[in-house]
């Protein structure tokens, strides 16, 4: 049985791509391929333009692959530290409150190939992040159906996503029990204003706004309400990071860092002297972003720049800063700071999965 | 299931490598590696998840180790003979010079 599985899987995986040599999956192929298997795509900073990221650009990341299910035949498990377990629907769902709100979603390891020496798993660079409008129910509301126990401090979310053997871990994450019942953590059923492709978790995934992206589970299937923070591979080992206080104990993180991106002007960019905008977006996880400023020196010297245009809690915000530019080589830079105290830092010490990568982003142009 | 069937999963590798692995090099083309001794090995690993997962990683031998007993613990059909033959491979082409 494996030894014909492992020749489809060869011929399977080999088969898609001879087919479709430019594009590994239809409508997103202006993504950079990280990984063909398990799927994960990387958005081009120039293709950051927009508040609201769309779909055929946004981000993909995957622990592993999950088989599109059609939402009719999906439903979702309400178990553990609860007095009524329940079975929902996509239409038990749709019978709760609905809202919409923007959430910036980040890869915890976006970032990841600027560490020094290489840090283990996907090589991303800045690419591992999009702003979406995302429709659906608070999280607060469904769990309420299942009458949680005082004794229920967790909450597990595992999709449909399987690992490729027995042995490997389960995808399974937990966040605590404030952040689960806190009003902006919902089960998505759209995206930008329609329902959720496949590959963004559909038909429905959660959102955690404001803590790493893994929170955030794509087709769900289990909601398992603990007692103790989830104990498996993807809490205790991966999405982890030594304590800053000790750094021989590690945790299972939890809120983004405080960053920011330049978008434009881009890398290596030819600009004529004169008056031009430096710009880009920042957010901040669980704190509000407080401040943006901006070096045209390399950080010699800097100027607070502006934010921008509609923003929401959790998502992120557009900022800008005019700039006279004169001829000659320059390093541009952007900094954000937040309300939790924190700023971003010109260096981060290295740690083994290659996570919490916010160290000031810098663009260098030439200015004719 | 997986373990006790290994032997039989080698069998349908190394007879599936004849029909499927100049098609699995080409899905790498993108990502060509290079045919040293050992090479091969790296195919076992597309099993699972394609070869761009495994050839963008950069470790030293203690790394490059860990990951592969990491691997072999989730089932990836790599003997211990063949573990050190992929094990200097993967340091030959893949080494962070820095890394542990």
């Amino acid at each position: 049985m494996i030894a014909g599985g492992a020749a489809i899987a060869l011929l399977r995986a080999t088969g898609a791509r001879a087919q479709q040599p430019a594009a590994l999956v239809p409508g997103k192929d202006r993504l950079i391929v990280r990984s063909p298997r398990p799927i994960n795509l990387e958005t081009r900073l120039g293709d950051l333009t927009a508040y609201h990221t769309p779909d055929d650009v946004f981000f993909v990341r995957n622990n592993y692959d999950a088989a599109p299910i059609a939402p009719a035949q999906w439903s979702m498990k309400i178990e553990g530290e609860v007095d009524n377990p329940r079975v929902l629907r996509l239409d038990d769902l749709q019978k709760l409150s609905m809202f919409t709100q923007d959430v910036t979603l980040e890869c915890a390891g976006n970032g990841r190939s600027f560490h020094k020496p290489r840090a283990s798993g996907i090589q991303w660079e800045n690419g591992a992040v999009g702003n979406a409008a995302w429709k659906g129910v608070r999280l607060a509301d469904v769990l309420r159906l299942a009458r949680p126990r005082p004794t229920g401090r967790h909450v597990a979310f595992d999709g449909l996503d399987r690992p490729p053997t027995p042995q490997a871990p389960d995808f399974i994450r937990s966040v605590p029990i404030w952040k689960a019942l806190e009003p902006h953590t919902m089960i998505a059923l759209e995206m930008n204003g329609k329902p959720l492709p496949h590959l963004h978790g559909g038909p429905a995934r959660a959102i955690v706004p404001g803590f790493v992206g893994s929170a955030s589970v794509k087709w769900l299937e289990r909601i398992i309400v603990l007692a103790d923070e989830f104990d498996g591979f993807y809490m205790k080992s991966n999405y982890t990071a030594p304590r800053a206080d000790n750094d021989k104990e590690i945790y299972s993180l939890q809120s983004l860092e405080v960053k920011s991106v330049i978008v434009g002007p881009t890398e290596g960019a030819k600009l004529p002297a004169g008056r031009t905008t430096v710009w880009g977006w920042a957010w901040s996880g669980e704190g509000e972003l407080t401040g943006i400023d901006v070096s045209t020196d390399g950080g010699q010297s800097w100027s607070p720049g502006t934010f921008t245009g509609r923003w929401d809690r959790y998502s992120w915000r557009k900022w800008e800063a005019e700039w006279d530019a004169r001829p000659g080589a320059h390093t541009m830079m952007a900094r954000a700071s937040d309300s939790l105290g924190r700023i971003q830092p010109t260096s981060r010490t290295f740690n083994r999965l290659g996570y919490r990568w916010n160290v000031i982003h810098a663009v260098k142009v030439d200015v004719a | 299931m997986w373990r006790s069937l290994r032997p039989a999963a080698l069998l349908a590798l190394t007879a599936g490598m004849a029909l499927g692995l100049r098609l699995a090099l080409a899905s790498a083309q993108n990502t060509p590696i290079p045919q040293t001794p050992g090479w091969e090995l790296v195919m076992r690993c597309v099993i699972c998840h394609s070869v761009e997962v495994a050839v963008q990683q950069r470790f030293g031998p203690r790394g490059w180790s860990d990951t592969l007993d990491r691997m072999i613990k989730y089932g990836a059909p790599i003997p211990p003979e063949d573990k050190e033959t992929l094990l200097v491979y993967l340091l030959r082409h893949y080494r962070d010079p820095a890394g542990r």
